[in-house]
């Protein structure tokens, strides 16, 4: 038996204390199995920003158990977590988050420079990844030279970048128009066919019917977890 | 992420604000040039006045009036120093080759319709050698025209020219304060010491200097304003300063404080050293408080580019950069501009020491160990003033970075 990427159990998170507390999260358990491709949506204040985060490494639970890939990462020192999130978590933002000063390759190999991998293979690799999201002539744009579109593209090859072993992408078409959201879920579906695990946050009905499992938050807890409607009637991605 | 990975980052940030990078990098440039400029300087003046001094002679003795508090404490110091002392000295101390009195004023000097207001030098024969000034053309006055008050005078040879223009002075006759004198000699050129020109005077018999141009003597007897002494030797110059300073006591009837003070050149030469010390060491503090303050330049521009980049920063953090990765991230920028600012500011300076050099008497020059400390503080600053903002930069929470607009 394979192990989930995501395994949450009974997962808190309470911010404050006394009168102030906040329960931004509540026994949340949430398993996500290999080669997934799920949506979590939910009104704001669901706590599914939070869950974004604990998920993503970039917040710790106040209490219950979480494995990422087997390993239990509740218990880890910040810079384990740095390692963490930089091996097996690639991150897709709404403000896509390129370093202005950065051409698109350069923005690309940053992971890998964090990771210690050496300059000719950061080269080769985010060259890779950025032809898979379809900029392979657009190298040595900085950001301010692409679209929005291809901005979350060059993102999206960043997160790819350094082989995670999940995507997780927080309102990743928020900033962009309808045209471009169409290209850019290709993409993430894309990634998906060719078994990377992707996490997605969005509130975006149409976005989430474009996954193939939608997880739904309520007052900071998960209420409801079905396919998606794509997925129940077989159609295509790509149609 | 290694060391080289860093600096190229770190430079690329740093050429990206190419504006805000200089401006930074000015406070610590302005630093260390200071630093290394005031350095050259005190110690080009420390060594001009040494040179000085030395260029007297080992066996040189100084004596002045005035006891050490009216010294430390007036300006007005008392005539009891004569030429009647003076000639004892000459006399009565074994160890003494020779002894010039010398009474100086600053008086105006006419010959003919041009007038120089100089300084006029009132002295004995022996100050030839004793100050080793020898005459370029005529003769020096001698113990016979000391005696008779003769009228006579020695000019200095820029007063010559200044007076003569190219004629010759000798045998004709000028005026000092209405008196007139005789010329009878040209001195050689001598240069200046500590500042006064010694070749634009008037050197004339020291008693008719007292009778007829400044028209006083004290109730001591002749006044004269120092007497300069040789010793025999260098062996003797602590035995002369001895013996004059006790044969002074006797016949000033000296009980408690000397009311004079001897100075050999060595003692000359640990004032001076003290005084110029002091100057270096203060023009240094001085220049120091600069560099001090463009490290805390330093500081509030990584501040503010610390609460600039917290996005970048939250990126970063999320895409697996850890506290230490940030942490040197910003202290290499924040050391890479203290180095390139040390580093012009070194540059900048010794041109600045080489110019003053080259253009004053000051022998300015350029001191190894001003240099080595400035570039060494000025990479510390960087480093140190650049670890309070890498710190808040590392510690900024990542979720916190990323949403921040």
């Amino acid at each position: 038996m394979t192990q989930p990427i995501i395994r949450l159990e009974d997962i808190s998170k309470i911010y404050g204390s006394g009168n102030t507390e906040v329960r931004a999260l509540l026994d949340v358990n949430l398993v996500v199995e290999p080669g997934e491709y799920c949506a979590i949506m939910g009104p704001s204040g669901s706590g599914k920003s939070t869950a974004m985060n604990v998920i993503g490494c970039l917040d710790r639970p106040t209490s219950g158990r979480y494995y990422l890939d087997g390993v239990d990462v509740a218990g880890l020192s910040d810079t384990e977590l740095a390692h963490v999130r930089n091996r097996k978590i690639g991150f897709v933002f709404q403000q896509f988050h390129l370093l202005p000063q950065l051409t698109a390759m350069e923005n690309v190999m940053l992971p890998m420079v964090y990771a210690g991998i050496s300059y000719n293979e950061r080269r080769q690799r985010a060259e890779e990844a950025l032809t898979r999201v379809g900029l392979a002539n657009r190298l040595s744009n900085k950001p301010t030279q692409l679209s929005g579109g291809q901005q979350q593209r060059v993102a999206i090859a960043r997160a790819i970048v350094n082989r995670p072993v999940m995507l997780l992408a927080d309102e990743p078409t928020g900033a962009l128009d309808s045209q471009t959201t169409q290209e850019v879920m290709a993409i993430f579906a894309e990634l998906n066919t060719s078994g990377i695990t992707v996490v997605m946050v969005t509130h975006e009905p149409d976005v989430a019917r474009l996954t193939r499992r939608i997880v739904w938050f309520r007052d900071g807890q998960v209420v409801h977890s079905h396919l998606a409607p794509s997925e129940l009637s077989q159609t295509a991605v790509f149609s | 992420m290694d060391m080289l990975e860093s600096v190229k980052m770190a430079v690329k940030t740093l050429t990206a604000n190419k504006m805000r990078s200089t401006l930074t990098m000015l406070g610590i440039i302005i630093g260390n040039a200071s630093v290394i400029t005031m350095v050259g300087v005190g110690q080009g003046a420390q060594r001009y006045a040494s040179e000085q001094f030395e260029s007297l002679g080992p066996n040189v003795l100084f004596i002045i009036p005035g006891s050490d508090d009216a010294r430390s404490n007036s300006f007005d110091l008392p005539r009891n120093l004569t030429l009647e002392d003076a000639e004892a000295i000459a006399n009565q101390v074994p160890s003494v080759e020779a002894v010039a009195a010398q009474l100086q004023t600053q008086q105006n000097v006419t010959y003919r319709n041009r007038t120089a207001n100089t300084l006029v030098l009132g002295t004995t024969p022996e100050f030839t050698t004793v100050r080793s000034f020898d005459v370029e053309r005529g003769r020096f006055f001698t113990d016979s025209d000391v005696q008779r008050n003769t009228r006579v005078a020695a000019l200095g040879s820029e007063l010559a020219e200044k007076l003569f223009g190219t004629a010759n002075p000798i045998g004709e006759q000028i005026r000092i304060r209405n008196v007139s004198f005789q010329v009878i000699a040209v001195m050689q050129e001598k240069g200046a010491f500590l500042g006064n020109n010694q070749d634009d005077t008037v050197i004339i018999p020291l008693t008719t200097m007292s009778n007829r141009v400044t028209g006083n003597t004290s109730p001591y007897g002749t006044e004269v304003t120092v007497i300069s002494a040789t010793a025999r030797d260098e062996a003797s110059v602590n035995a002369a300063q001895f013996q004059i300073s006790n044969l002074l006591r006797l016949r000033h009837k000296v009980t408690t404080q000397d009311d004079f003070v001897v100075r050999t050149q060595k003692d000359a030469l640990t004032i001076v050293g003290n005084v110029t010390g002091a100057l270096t060491l203060m023009l240094a503090a001085i220049a120091g408080i600069s560099l001090f303050v463009g490290g805390i330049g330093i500081m509030n521009i990584m501040l503010v580019s610390v609460r600039e980049r917290t996005q970048e920063i939250g990126l970063r953090k999320a895409i697996g950069a850890s506290r230490q990765d940030i942490l040197v991230q910003f202290i290499i920028e924040a050391t890479i501009l203290a180095a390139i600012g040390g580093v012009v500011g070194t540059a900048i300076g010794i041109g600045g020491v080489t110019l003053i050099g080259a253009t004053t008497p000051l022998k300015a020059g350029v001191s190894t160990t001003a240099v080595i400390l400035a570039v060494g503080v000025s990479g510390t600053i960087g480093l140190f003033f650049g670890v309070f903002p890498a710190r808040q930069a590392a510690k900024l929470d990542p979720i916190v970075a990323l949403r921040s607009a």
